[in-house]
């Protein structure tokens, strides 16, 4: 719990570095006229270029918190920033700037537009961005490359594995550059030898290109590879672990693989 | 932030949601040709209707003595006063627009439905809410030129064919380019102006769907 606190009270000079931060965020939806307290007061902040999971049972509030942090949603108490800039303050047109520019999303069922090929879904980011079609045409062939599908630019998802679609989603999540990467259960759809490359090559951009990564994730194989794993249980941050302490008080969670 | 960035948005993927909307409508053939073929029927009939009216209407004028005396002889020319006749034809042209509006609605409503995690997808990406509308209008209309342009063809080749048993060889005659023209032209607007219509709910219901709609599993 002393992480927890040492979060919340984070001081100034540390506030420039964090790419995401919540303040004493809480959440209620009302289903059915009885409320549901999905956050309850929720202070939690990630550093630029860290390697984040966030783990929970369903129910526990990490969709929830996961969906702030990506500018999906907005908190009904407390204070949500996204790269220093709070957007409960933003209207329609500035969140969808945000969501183009400042955040990459990937996805449990990698959800790419399936009438368009891996080129095309990589380069509509960055045309949502304004940039020419040339321009994205050159970088979206350099980000394929680099997610290892260099030679499957002009295939369609249909024709891909689900591997191979979840390097494409990759590709596209980093199209306008992001301050973050929200992976939300990348690896849950997923064989586990394929599930660990993409967790290899999610790793390999957080330290080769500095992209912060941030995942919500029922899998052990990311615990042993994030620099920070925060348990949420009943809407509130259970606990915090940088990789470090964990190899020691859950040990056993790292041996399995 | 700024408004430039904004303003590239509306223009540059104007070209990129015509691309999109058009293979969707490749991909979901079968219900596109369902969806076509409500549009083609109706305005096939309000085609043939509007021009064997005109036919009718133009023999006093345009016909030879020999083909109104004939006409007259077997009271053909008696419908042009039957105004009843006409209420109740009008009428029924009316009901099936009505129907071919109701029937893009329900296509376009289920097209939105079963895209809400690819339209979830796109405002994930930084899509707009206008975007999105433009999709769904687009591919509407897609649907509403191809199915109206068949429509009015088809509508014309039957007033025709009835006329060439009525009026004989003098068909041609009856019905100069000008109007020909501009009552294709009414017929083919109606149908788009049908197809957009019908479109507009639709799409605005998907611009309004949210971002996180595309993080849900399962439908």
């Amino acid at each position: 719990m002393t992480n927890d606190a040492a979060n919340g009270t984070g001081s100034t000079e540390l506030l420039a570095t964090h790419v995401a931060r919540t303040v004493s965020v809480r959440k209620t939806y009302h289903l059915g006229g009885e409320p549901l307290h999905a956050l309850q007061g929720v202070d939690f902040s990630v550093t630029r270029g860290e390697y984040v999971s966030i783990m929970g049972p369903s129910g526990s509030g990490k969709s929830t918190l996961f969906n702030m942090i990506g500018g999906l949603d907005k908190p009904n108490e407390g204070r949500v920033y996204i790269d220093e800039v709070d957007i409960a303050a933003l209207n329609s047109y500035e969140l969808a700037w945000l969501r183009c520019h400042k955040v990459g999303y990937i996805f449990q069922t990698y959800n790419l537009i399936m009438v368009s090929t891996a080129l095309e879904n990589v380069m509509l980011p960055m045309i949502f961005a304004g940039m020419q079609q040339a321009d994205a045409q050159d970088k979206a062939v350099y980000l394929l490359g680099k997610v290892g599908l260099g030679d499957r630019v002009l295939h369609k998802p249909v024709q891909m594995s689900g591997g191979q679609q979840q390097r494409v989603a990759i590709a596209r999540a980093l199209a306008n550059s992001p301050a973050i990467l929200l992976a939300d259960e990348p690896t849950a759809n997923l064989d586990a030898k394929t599930g660990q490359q993409i967790i290899m090559l999610l790793k390999e951009l957080n330290e080769a290109e500095g992209v912060t990564v941030i995942t919500a994730t029922h899998d052990h194989k990311m615990l042993s590879i994030s620099d920070r794993v925060a348990w949420l249980r009943d809407g509130r941050v259970e606990r915090i672990r940088r990789r470090d302490e964990l190899e020691i008080t859950e040990g056993h969670a790292d041996a399995k693989h | 932030m700024s408004t430039t960035e904004f303003e590239s948005q509306n223009i540059l993927p104007l070209s990129k949601a015509a691309k999109i909307a058009w293979k969707s409508i490749r991909i979901r053939f079968l219900r596109s040709l369902l969806v076509t073929g409500g549009i083609i029927l109706p305005i096939a009939f309000l085609m043939y209707i509007v021009s064997s009216d005109a036919l009718l209407s133009n023999v006093k004028e345009l016909g030879s003595v020999q083909l109104i005396e004939q006409l007259r002889m077997e009271g053909i020319l008696t419908r042009l006063a039957d105004t009843d006749a006409k209420i109740q034809t009008r009428w029924m042209v009316g009901l099936a627009l009505l129907i071919s509006f109701v029937g893009i609605l329900n296509a376009m409503l289920m097209s939105v439905t079963e895209r809400f995690r690819e339209i979830g997808t796109m405002k994930c990406l930084g899509a707009l809410d206008s975007f999105v509308v433009k999709l769904f209008l687009l591919e509407s209309v897609f649907q509403g030129v191809v199915g109206t342009t068949i429509g009015v063809a088809l509508g014309q080749v039957l007033a025709f064919g009835e006329g060439m048993g009525i009026y004989g060889g003098e068909t041609w005659t009856l019905m100069p380019a000008a109007q020909f023209v501009r009552l294709s032209g009414t017929c083919l607007l109606v149908g788009v102006a049908l197809s957009v219509a019908g479109a507009m709910y639709p799409a605005w219901r998907a611009s309004r769907m949210k971002p996180v709609d595309a993080l849900r599993s399962e439908i």
